[in-house]
């Protein structure tokens, strides 16, 4: 049997989440700390994947990263970039899509750090990043670590967006939920039958070990 | 030494502040509300003032004509939170070494343990913040503060979360701390218990003004405004004509309480037929035993009914009635003397008003 769509949606999933952790916590810590203008528009904008229809979202990112779209033709141009019906597109789609729920939890678990802690930090002679680096993350690490796991699993069942920006190429950008509805379609219930068990067992235990993670003190 | 002149616009009031400290502790009192707070977290750098300036020593922390706004971490100011804020993922040891900057780990440890042992922490150095009493969370976070070597101390009511004897022995313990450690200190507090307790100095704020600086004894006994009084519990306010003026006493004439007389400070002039304002505290008002004669005449004695006693631990609070006006009286004996003069609800009784106990207010 195949494995490839099991190895690419790890592949995919696995930077889409590294970007969105690293996107996210600057997001997250800015909409959490800062007040700014037009940071309910930003948000809004953040949570954008989480309601409209994943082909629609997809459909934004094909014409966006298209050769003639604004972001396609800079990374081209400039970078080399091929991005669509490539696996890097679907790390795109699994990234703008788990974004939101990184952001979401990411954002209430630093409101959650009091104002008075973080200051007291900062009257003790800390810098912002120190002040970061030393009571923000270490407080807030629960809902970041409950945010990221989340995002993990939304990016490896990522479907309707990565169809089509990334298309669905056996060998290529064929990921796992792809795959499936490919079984399913040509009556391959064998095939289904073990990529649905992979990705059950495989969701299923990454939940559980964080769940246990999250207890531990400290 | 601690200058500050601060002015900001908040929802519903606005702050206009001027004090200047030596190394003294002062306090802060007000009723909830009165902005109190809000000046601490401007003074730390929390909050930006509108206007004005905060300098420290030598050291200018903001001024704003001169665009000097120092962060946090370089002011040096030392902040007690009213919950403490105590770092809840690191242990007692692990909070008071937190500010301790830049230096050996021999010297850190030596500090932490010299701190613990000030504190009296010792034996909890490992442990996290709610593994602690109240009490012991509140000395971490004073510990923590001090071992950081601020210039300026600021405590927000250090001790309302605490319980009855907790709160006596810590501030015993904090005017030690004061005493070995003699750095600037602004201590806010609503208790007026506790005001006189700790500070030889005292600033009375109110609606974001302060209304009166001085001594504990100036501001007790002698308070500068009807609201100094009100928040001092004075509680016996009364305005009255003047009748009488002949250098040393005032005569006041009020339609229930009588004619009054008041020993008035050198300097000042009354003009007969303005209104004054006079006042007297519940603890100094004499009941005069019934069946007593008066021999000579005396000042100051009125009538009234006793309308109503409630106990206070040690005292009584007798609440009187006097004239037709129904002027209400409230006056502080001890429980003895309650139960010798056989004083019920209902009884008429003559009370004096010792003039050298009555305060003009200005």
């Amino acid at each position: 049997m195949d494995l490839f769509p099991l190895y690419i949606t790890v592949k995919v999933s696995l930077i889409a989440t590294a970007c969105t952790i690293t996107v996210g916590l600057v997001l997250a810590w800015v909409m959490a700390k800062r007040a700014f203008w037009g940071k309910g528009l930003l948000d809004a904008l953040i949570m954008q994947p989480l309601v409209i229809p994943p082909t629609v979202l997809g459909y934004y990112l094909l014409v966006a990263f298209g050769s003639s779209g604004p972001v396609g033709n800079f990374l081209e141009e400039t970078l080399g970039i091929e991005v669509v019906f490539t696996w890097k597109g679907a790390v795109v789609a699994a990234f703008i899509s788990s974004l939101p729920l990184f952001v979401k939890p990411a954002r209430a678990a630093f409101e959650g750090v009091g104002a008075d802690i973080e200051n007291a930090a900062r009257l003790l002679g800390k810098t912002e990043f120190e002040v970061i680096r030393t009571v923000t993350l270490p407080l807030a690490w629960r809902g970041l670590l409950a945010g990221a796991v989340m995002a993990f699993a939304r990016a490896t069942g990522e479907f309707g967006a990565t169809l089509m920006i990334a298309g669905n190429i056996p060998g290529l950008t064929q990921t796992l939920p792809i795959a499936i509805y490919d079984a399913v379609q040509s009556g391959d219930y064998a095939t289904a039958n073990t990529l649905v068990g992979i990705i059950t067992l495989f969701s299923f235990s990454v939940l559980y070990v964080a769940g246990r993670f999250s207890r531990v003190r400290f | 030494m601690l200058q500050l002149s601060l002015k900001k616009k908040l929802e519903g009031f606005s702050i206009d502040v001027d004090l200047e400290l030596d190394e003294e502790l002062l306090v802060l009192f007000g009723p909830s509300g009165a902005g109190k707070t809000m000046i601490l977290k401007m003074v730390s750098g929390i909050v930006k003032p509108d206007s004005g300036r905060v300098a420290a020593g030598s050291e200018t922390l903001f001024d704003a004509a001169s665009g000097i706004d120092l962060p946090m971490r370089q002011r040096k100011v030392g902040y007690l939170f009213q919950d403490y804020a105590l770092f809840p993922h690191m242990t007692v040891a692990g909070n008071i070494a937190y500010g301790i900057e830049g230096r050996t780990k021999d010297f850190i440890k030596e500090k932490v343990a010299e701190l613990v042992s000030l504190m009296r922490l010792t034996g909890l150095e490992e442990r996290y913040p709610d593994e602690l009493s109240g009490g012991q969370k509140q000395r971490t976070a004073l510990a923590r503060t001090l071992a950081a070597e601020p210039r300026v101390l600021l405590l927000d009511e250090p001790f309302s979360a605490l319980d009855y004897q907790v709160r006596e022995k810590l501030r015993a313990d904090l005017l030690n701390i004061h005493r070995m450690y003699p750095i600037t200190t602004v201590l806010v507090t609503h208790d007026l218990e506790e005001a006189f307790m700790l500070g030889k100095r005292v600033a009375v704020i109110n609606n974001g003004f302060i209304e009166q600086v001085g001594t504990q004894e100036d501001v007790f006994y002698r308070p500068r405004t009807r609201n100094v009084a009100r928040f001092m519990g004075v509680r016996n306010i009364f305005s009255g004509m003047v009748a009488g003026f002949d250098g040393q006493h005032v005569m006041i004439d009020n339609p229930d309480i009588g004619t009054i007389k008041a020993p008035v400070l050198p300097g000042r002039e009354f003009v007969p037929g303005n209104e004054v304002t006079f006042c007297i505290r519940p603890e100094e008002i004499l009941v005069i035993r019934p069946d007593k004669v008066l021999g000579r005449v005396q000042d100051n004695i009125l009538e009234c009914e006793i309308v109503g006693t409630v106990g206070r631990g040690s005292t009584h609070i007798l609440y009187l009635e006097a004239g037709e006006g129904r002027t209400p009286i409230k006056a502080e004996l001890p429980n003895f003397v309650l139960r010798k003069l056989e004083l019920a609800v209902g009884l008429r009784i003559r009370v004096s008003l010792k003039k050298e106990n009555i305060w003009l207010i200005p």
